[in-house]
């Protein structure tokens, strides 16, 4: 597997080692890119601070928490509705952001006492609201503020308030995976344990590594509900405080999102002996496979099939309706972290788009490494994108869609190829089996979107087409379609609402008899 | 009946309203031509600027970062500068200039950015790209001094300071539009043009509403270039229409090459306007032609429409940058409407001394309150806890929920406005953004009245 060295990148050598492309017969023994090592300065990469994977990615899902960082506003600010991740409290955890508003007087003389007016401040303002998460930033870990030791302040002369505190400034590592790895160890260290839960089900299980982006954590919850299994907490989206202080009760973790959340899995493993399930809810075979998983180690297998096969039968033509106009297109699966090993290959089966690229922003090696296993071959995979990497990529691989972020994705918009947003999605949620029919079908969308014909329309010099009207999409995707496709009875399009998840909140499960034991 | 300024009472931020100075100097950086800034700091401080200005305009540009690590914290971080530089340079043949952002951090481990710049100058830069044009200029922007308002107006200084050189004096004039969008420039560019008047403008961004080409194209740059730069020194006089964001670089320019400054005002709404066209007329000694008198008049036509029958006596809030939200304030009071509460979201000392809001507090006839230091919750605490009644919010997307959770109808405007579709390309200044804030105030409260059934059958015959 050799290296792929950028043109862009010649001038910068040490590049050359974080990109591979993946030769027919070869596989992971022959290289693997360099991955989660100091960024280049001004190589305009893509990565955050250490702060946001701690407080964005994995704090603020949390929703009945007030979060606060200790630092000048700018932090907060900036990372305060740039995400989606929902909650079933109205969102507060969306809403409101607060900061310690550090200045320079602060900066000298310590900002300690101003930390804990703020925090008095927070509770007041929001009576409540009884817990608290705090985060560090660059400015007041360099300046040796002790968090700690105020929060324990706080706590003290408050006994109804919780507070967490988290110190993880921006500098604390290559990227947002260092505030990731932090949060874990630091939430499993400081307040698991803390609070007893009462169990309801023979069943018990932490779900981990789940941030609830457009629902996510609903739908699978909606699952684990109609398997009577008891979701003691969520590692963190739409996830309550005090239910993961009580994650040492579980039976057993599943985990969704490795790359972010195996630290804490693999914590509860050690100190308390919960073993760790990895699970993934994108895909119906994936999930299928992973509720059956689940299900054999409770012994409720048939739970978990009746799911299985309820849930297959009613979106599976859906599903299948976008396989056929989405064959062979071409994708660039470029996410944050664990997106490319989640997604690569599911694709390729449920969706029969090709991956011609796998990259991530913030992954470690091992997460290239199941991403390549699991990609095209042919394909380019490479470690730390930067701007001029990813328009040489798009200019050499011809991707018919491009599954990055926002920002990117504008750079995408300007080459004239689709992008979907591969961290907050389009209109997700995308896990489930609904989720994802739907996001099928936003890549369906975005692909046959008739603007793209004119947008490559130069009328300048082109011959303008007239008279031919207009185009739908299905115009478009329909061309080179067999007619026993075309005619086929069962596919169809996606028939779900646009909002899939507030109904559930509204859904009431049947009773599960606990067993009896006698201990 | 009276007008109160006063500072946040708490010490703490629920819901900033501003982020910190270094945003402010990437937005000017992203105005210049040739020109790629190098942040000074954790990564964050750059992907989430560049998140937030994307999301505002739609668009993509480049901004780098020095990647400062663990490591740099502890020991210094001034060799990531110099790669940085190094990096930038080579894959980026066509920059020419590098502002060199600092952050909270780089300023609190007290990184010498002025040295290692004289140290690039006089290495790097003399030894690798002899022969390039490449200008390094450090800006101080730390995160706990000021708002992101403050970095914008001593990036602008900075940029300035280092290329403004006294030639023969020319025709021209310097224009400092302050933090405005594309469609701003486009609307003062056209006021310049109408009276036939060259400037420099600061900063030529209009072509971030940038255009999807059939060969395709894919980054956005400001066109300002560093030629518009240089001839600020040798300009008949400087309008630098926001106070707080170019203020600076208009008095520096007053002070080090005598050119005359003109600060403000904001020319927001039919009233400042005016006094921007007679400021041009004044500078330049051309007339106001007969053009602009009748935009002017259609602009009064289509506020007629609306003032006493709609707008009479609306109760609004405004919050953001402050010499917006002072315009906002002053064109609402030509509208007959009651802005009562305005909110600034940083601790500058002197906005009480504004004679702007000085003269709000002498002459204004009914309870106004202005507050310093603000954050949202003083705008939210007031709804929910206080009895504070508006018929109108204006001000950016970060407060879309204290609008939308308290059913008050919002006009989108300022800096970030990422939750409606293409308001950069609208304008808010001179006669052409006094339309589209009026219509677009009436259009929102009409949208209300259907919404709530308030009395919607009164546009029946309208």
């Amino acid at each position: 597997m050799p290296y792929h060295e950028f043109e862009c990148s010649k001038c910068i050598p040490e590049r050359k080692k974080h990109a591979v492309i993946k030769g027919p017969g070869e596989d992971l023994t022959h290289a693997l890119p360099l991955g989660y090592l100091n960024t280049i300065p001004g190589s305009i990469s893509e990565r955050g601070c250490a702060y946001c994977g701690a407080k964005h990615v994995i704090g603020t899902p949390m929703k009945d928490v007030i979060h606060l960082s200790h630092g000048p506003t700018g932090c907060t600010y900036d990372t305060w509705q740039t995400k989606r991740y929902i909650s079933d409290n109205d969102n507060f955890q969306l809403k409101y952001t607060f900061a310690s508003d550090v200045k320079e007087k602060h900066i000298v003389f310590g900002a300690e006492k101003v930390l804990k007016q703020n925090i008095i401040e927070a509770f007041k303002a929001f009576p409540d609201m009884k817990r608290m998460t705090i985060y560090q930033t660059c400015a007041t870990a360099l300046i040796g503020d002790d968090v700690d030791a105020i929060a324990e302040e706080v706590m003290e002369e408050m006994p109804e308030v919780d507070i967490f505190v988290c110190n993880s400034p921006g500098f604390a590592g290559p990227s947002q995976s260092g505030g990731h790895h932090k949060i874990n160890i630091a939430w499993i260290k400081k307040k698991v344990g803390t609070v007893e839960p009462k169990i309801t089900s023979d069943y018990v299980i932490n779900y981990v590594g789940e941030y609830n982006i457009q629902g996510d954590q609903e739908v699978m919850l909606d699952y684990f509900n109609r398997m009577g299994i008891q979701v003691l907490s969520t590692f963190t989206g739409n996830g309550s405080y005090d239910e993961l202080r009580a994650m040492h009760r579980a039976h057993l973790n599943v985990l969704e999102c490795a790359r972010s959340a195996e630290y804490i899995c693999n914590e509860l493993k050690v100190k308390y002996g919960i073993p760790r399930l990895d699970i993934d809810g994108f895909g119906f075979e994936p999930l299928s496979t992973s509720l059956r998983k689940i299900g054999l180690f409770f012994g409720i297998e048939e739970r978990a099939q009746a799911i299985i096969d309820e849930e297959t039968a009613r979106w599976k033509p859906e599903l299948d309706w976008y396989k056929e106009r989405l064959k062979g297109k071409r994708v660039c699966l470029w996410p944050g972290g664990s997106k490319l090993w989640h997604w690569a290959n599911v694709l390729h089966e449920e969706m029969g788009v090709d991956i011609v690229s796998v990259y991530t922003k913030f992954g470690h090696q091992g997460d290239m490494e199941k991403g390549i296993a699991r990609c095209e071959v042919g394909a380019l995979a490479f470690d730390d994108p930067n701007e001029l990497e990813g328009l040489e990529a798009i200019d050499m691989l011809k991707p018919d869609i491009i599954f990055t972020g926002k920002r990117p994705g504008e750079v995408a918009k300007k080459v004239r190829v689709p992008y979907l947003n591969a961290h907050a999605y389009h209109n997700g949620p995308y896990k489930g089996y609904e989720g994802w029919v739907r996001f099928a079908r936003d890549i369906y969308n975005a692909i046959y979107s008739p603007i793209h014909q004119l947008s490559h329309l130069d009328i300048s010099k082109d011959e303008i087409p007239t008279g031919a009207g207009f185009q739908t999409a299905t115009m478009i995707s329909d061309v080179n379609l067999s007619e026993e496709v075309l005619s086929s009875s069962t596919l169809r399009q996606y028939t779900g609402k646009y909002d899939s998840v507030s109904d559930l909140r509204k859904k009431t499960y049947p009773e599960f008899k606990k067993k009896e034991r006698s201990e | 009946m009276s007008c109160e300024i006063k500072q946040k009472g708490r010490v703490g931020t629920i819901n900033p309203i501003f982020t910190c100075q270094p945003a402010g100097a990437q937005y000017v950086s992203i105005g210049v031509k040739d020109c790629i800034g190098i942040v000074h700091g954790g990564q964050g401080c750059v992907m989430f600027v560049r998140l937030l200005i994307s999301q505002h305009l739609k668009e993509s540009f480049e901004i780098a970062s020095s990647s400062l690590h663990e490591d740099g914290a502890v020991f210094g971080a001034l060799n990531r500068v110099e790669e940085a530089v190094d990096v930038l340079l080579m894959r980026y043949p066509h920059v020419k200039i590098i502002p060199i952002i600092t952050t909270c951090s780089t300023e609190v481990i007290g990184d010498d950015v002025d040295g290692v710049v004289i140290k690039l100058n006089e290495g790097l830069l003399k030894e690798k790209y002899a022969g390039r044009e490449v200008h390094l200029i450090p800006i101080h922007t730390p995160s706990f001094v000021g708002s992101m308002v403050s970095g914008y107006d001593v990036a602008v200084r900075d940029f300035v300071r280092y290329f403004a050189k006294k030639d023969k004096t020319s025709e021209k004039i310097n224009l400092i539009t302050g933090w405005v969008n594309p469609g701003d420039v486009t609307a003062l560019k056209h006021l310049l043009s109408e009276m036939q008047i060259e400037a420099n403008v600061l900063f030529e961004i209009e072509s971030f509403d940038s255009p999807l080409m059939p060969d395709g194209n894919s980054v956005s740059f400001g066109n300002t270039t560093i030629d518009d730069l240089t001839a600020t020194g040798s300009a008949l006089g400087t309008i630098a229409l926001n106070r707080y964001e170019g203020g600076k670089a208009a008095e520096f320019l007053q002070k080090e090459f005598d050119i005359p400054a003109v600060i403000g005002p904001t020319p927001i709404g039919i009233r400042n306007t005016d006094t921007f066209l007679r400021n041009l007329k004044k500078m330049t000694g051309k007339p106001i032609p007969e053009s602009l008198v009748r935009e002017r008049g259609i602009a009064l036509d289509a506020l007629t429409d609306l003032t006493h029958l709609f707008f009479a006596d609306k109760k609004v809030a405004i919050y953001g940058n402050p010499d917006l939200v002072i315009g906002l304030a002053e064109f609402c009071l030509d509208l007959e409407m009651k802005p009562v509460l305005l909110l600034l979201g940083d601790d500058n000392l002197s906005y009480p001394n504004d004679s702007r809001i000085q003269a709000l507090k002498e002459k204004v006839d009914f309870d106004m309150e202005i507050i310093t230091n603000a954050d949202f919750w003083e705008l939210e605490n007031r709804i929910k806890n206080e009895g504070l009644e508006l018929d109108l919010i204006l001000g950016h997307s970060k407060g879309r929920f204290v609008a939308i959770d308290n059913n008050i109808p919002m006009v989108r405007v300022g800096f970030p406005t990422y939750d409606r579709a293409g308001l950069y390309r609208h304008p808010v200044v001179g006669y052409a953004g006094a339309i589209w804030l009026a219509e677009e105030m009436a259009n929102t409260l009409f949208t209300d009245m259907e919404h709530k059934h308030n009395k919607e059958w009164i546009l029946n015959v309208w």
